[in-house]
């Protein structure tokens, strides 16, 4: 992981699991995989904390154990995947997009379980029916059963899979979970070469047996004496559901398959019209479960089956469709490829070459908006021509020498340009060497993708740095939103509400209100550059599959 | 380099750009301005009501994780006196490590888990006391016991190092599982307030001290 990275990791730990945990984290990600006492002696923490850590970490997803690098019998080392731990920036997206397919109730379900890790069903629909049900109106609850089902269209669209299990060969039922991590002699681990991933796993979409009949509680004002009955009575019996053991977790390759989808189908949209962009959206949909995540283009599918999944509301004809497809394969963009003639020709989505040309106009975006729209011309020129001398720039750019040159050597000091020698005569003399300058799209993009990370960290210590600067004023703000809140909820006068208010003067609830467009801004700019971040990474790793 | 004596650069070729006898920038001499001037200013952010959504999302999703059981704080700093209502306070975050930590019930065995359900965590105290270290009994978590190897192990090592102050009670009560904690903590006859040392009476409104309190 490079250093930006870290340092990313690291604000990102501590913002959501604390410093402790952001000091195990970041100290294993600089140094591989290491063993528990390592891990000890070089933090300089507790046993206790660290384990507490790892213990975190892992049921987060963000680190896995395995048998130490001695061979079975050696103590487990511990890995952690910074990776995983990036996609933080993302959470706050998934569950919007979790809103927008299943409402508010598969809104819930994500987050908890983005919250918690690894979560039981059975738990899961309990706490968000509890929640969803606080919403409601006085006497009204939800039903297990309806946040069950929801629960089960996750599953089924993949959106949430089970935790794999952990030593495949030692396990019973094939639905044991992952074992606590702080137990070094653990057996079953012992017997696994490498830890399976979650597809691995063949049960990880099915659903378990799950009895869960009842309905969402209200959490009620505690009144002293029938509590304490109750909850007594609630301490003797035991609810199981059938499901113990049995975890699951978010799937966030399916998340991304998603953003992608939705990523080519706004690009054709926006290049062509919105009917293009709906038959885009039919094939991909079409092919959702058929296409595996690293695939180059989705399965064929012919013009006829096309024409039938169309949406109703599209009402085109035959011939139209033919036209539109025709248009989408003949584009440059090349979205859409023809794969065969049969059943009316058959079209592939080229979700490679998609991620491609996304990657590409974020790259002459970037260009442009930091160095004007000239120097994205130069930009854009050499990605299509790829070398290009100093004079042919010119030429083709149609801009003056001396600014091209400019704008050339800027272009090369901030490391988007590079310059190729070609000699003509093995000394390389200058004056019989070619000199070429070219744009190599790949480099650019993994550069540029740690630029995003630099400045996602940036923005984030920004964010803490104000918050710091004006707590004494966050922390008072708070204490009279508290009293405010008691004194109503205890049903005071209008005249006692407004003297609370007085507490806090003019100036500064202007200092707050500023404080708080800041954050906001700061927030919204971390989401956009995540978007970025999305492009980039999804096409690097794109090229690094095929 | 060039040859001896002749004062040429190294490349001074026209195919770079760089005609003879023409201005090259001054040399930099100094590393470059930590905020440099912008020539052109960046876009603005895309507002608009999703945009607004996802910020909402992503700070209410901050603002939960510091109350849940994996945000880990180290030891909160000290009391000036160590009073004996410290052993009974509640402590703000419940350390539930148990619910979630993946159990491992299947490796204890039948004896050891009944042997499991009678121990439990004591609060073991920072360092300058005298520290009985033997395990106090702690109620369990109703739902089924789910008891772990993980607690087995720290079990041992509190009794190995019992340096930090870390009270396992269990994860936060299900909403159908409230209790009050105040009656039945600690095996004590005496309820919770009993033991408030009165630090937090008072302590919200600092300004209205016009208004007598009874």
């Amino acid at each position: 992981m490079t250093a930006q990275e870290i340092c990313l990791c690291g604000l990102l730990l501590r913002e959501h699991f604390g410093e402790v945990v952001e000091k195990v984290g970041t100290h294993l990600l600089r140094s591989g995989a290491q063993n528990l006492r390592t891990i000890v002696h070089e933090t300089n923490l507790s046993v206790d904390l660290v384990k507490k850590c790892l213990c975190v970490l892992v049921q987060h997803g963000a680190c896995s154990f395995t048998v130490g690098r001695k061979g079975p019998g050696s103590p487990t080392e511990y890995h952690a995947c910074g990776e995983r731990i990036l996609r933080v920036l993302r959470y706050s997206r998934y569950i919007y997009t979790a809103k927008t397919l299943y409402g508010d109730t598969g809104e819930l379900i994500i987050e908890e379980l983005l919250q918690r890790g690894h979560v039981t069903m059975s738990s899961t629909v309990k706490t968000v029916a509890d929640r969803l049900t606080q919403n409601m109106e006085e006497g009204q609850s939800l039903d297990y059963s309806e946040v069950s089902s929801t629960f089960s269209k996750l599953v089924e669209t993949h959106f949430l899979q089970r935790c794999p299990p952990v030593g495949a060969a030692g396990t019973s039922g094939g639905a044991a979970p992952a074992e606590a991590p702080a137990t070094p002699a653990a057996p079953a681990a012992a017997a696994s070469t490498a830890p399976p991933t979650a597809e691995s796993f063949p049960e990880c979409y099915t659903l378990p047996q799950v009895t869960l009949t009842g309905r969402g509680k209200r959490q009620l004002v505690p009144e002293d004496g029938e509590d304490q009955r109750n909850a007594k009575r609630a301490k003797m019996t035991s609810e199981s559901h059938g499901d113990e053991g049995i975890y699951w977790q978010v799937n966030f390759e399916r998340f991304h398959q998603y953003f992608r989808d939705q990523a080519i189908i706004s690009a054709v949209a926006n290049k062509m019209d919105q009917t293009s962009s709906e038959i885009v959206r039919t094939i991909l949909r079409m092919s959702e479960v058929t296409t595996s995540p690293t695939a180059t283009c989705t399965k064929p599918l012919s013009t006829n089956e096309i024409f039938r999944s169309l949406p109703a509301s599209y009402n085109i004809p035959r011939h139209i469709l033919d036209q539109y497809l025709t248009l989408l394969v003949d584009d440059p963009m090349e979205f859409v490829g023809k794969a065969g003639e049969s059943g009316g020709g058959m079209f592939v989505v080229n979700l490679h070459k998609a991620l491609a040309n996304l990657a590409r106009a974020t790259l002459e975006s970037i260009v442009q908006e930091r160095f004007g729209s000239r120097s994205a011309r130069i930009f854009r020129l050499l990605l299509r021509k790829r070398h290009l001398e100093q004079k042919q720039v010119e030429d083709f750019a149609m801009i003056p020498a001396k600014e091209a040159k400019d704008m050339l050597y800027t272009l090369l000091s901030h490391n988007l340009v590079q310059l190729q020698e070609i000699p003509k005569t093995p000394d390389f003399a200058p004056s019989r060497t070619f000199y070429l300058y070219t744009v190599n799209q790949l480099p650019t993009a993994r550069m540029l993708l740690q630029n995003c990370y630099k400045t996602v960290a940036n923005l984030i210590e920004r964010r803490l740095f104000e918050t710091k600067e004006n707590k004494r004023l966050l922390e008072k703000s708070q204490r009279i939103e508290a009293i405010l809140a008691s004194l109503q909820a205890s049903g005071a006068e209008p005249e006692q509400l407004s003297e609370v208010e007085e507490m806090i003067s003019a100036p500064e609830k202007q200092q707050l209100d500023v404080l708080r467009l800041h954050v906001n801004k700061l927030d919204s700019a971390e989401n956009q550059v995540d978007e970025t971040i999305f492009i980039l990474e999804s096409y690097i790793s794109s090229t690094s599959a095929s | 380099m060039a040859g001896r004596g002749r004062r040429t650069m190294s490349f001074s070729v026209d195919s770079v750009g760089i005609s003879r006898g023409e201005t090259l920038p001054p040399a930099v001499q100094q590393p470059t301005p930590v905020f440099p001037v912008m020539e052109q200013k960046p876009l603005p952010l895309t507002g608009g009501e999703e945009a607004e959504y996802l910020t909402a999302l992503k700070q209410d999703f901050r603002g939960a994780m510091r109350g849940l059981p994996c945000f880990i704080q180290p030891a909160a700093a000290h009391r000036d006196v160590e009073r004996y209502s410290d052993k009974y306070h509640l402590s703000e975050k419940k350390d539930g490590l148990t619910d979630w930590i993946i159990g491992e019930r299947s490796n204890l065995s039948i004896s050891e888990q009944s042997n499991q359900n009678t121990h439990q965590r004591f609060p073991c105290r920072p360092t300058g006391g005298a520290l009985p270290r033997q395990q106090t009994l702690h109620r369990l978590h109703m739902a089924g016991g789910r008891v772990t190897l993980e607690k087995k192990e720290e079990q041992e090592s509190s009794e190995e190092e019992g340096e930090e102050k870390k009270k396992q009670k269990e994860e936060e009560a299900e909403a159908e599982e409230e209790y009050d904690e105040e009656e039945f903590e600690e095996e004590t006859d005496y309820i919770m307030s009993y033991f408030d040392n009165g630090e937090d009476f008072g302590g919200d409104s600092d300004d209205n001290m016009d208004e007598a309190i009874y």
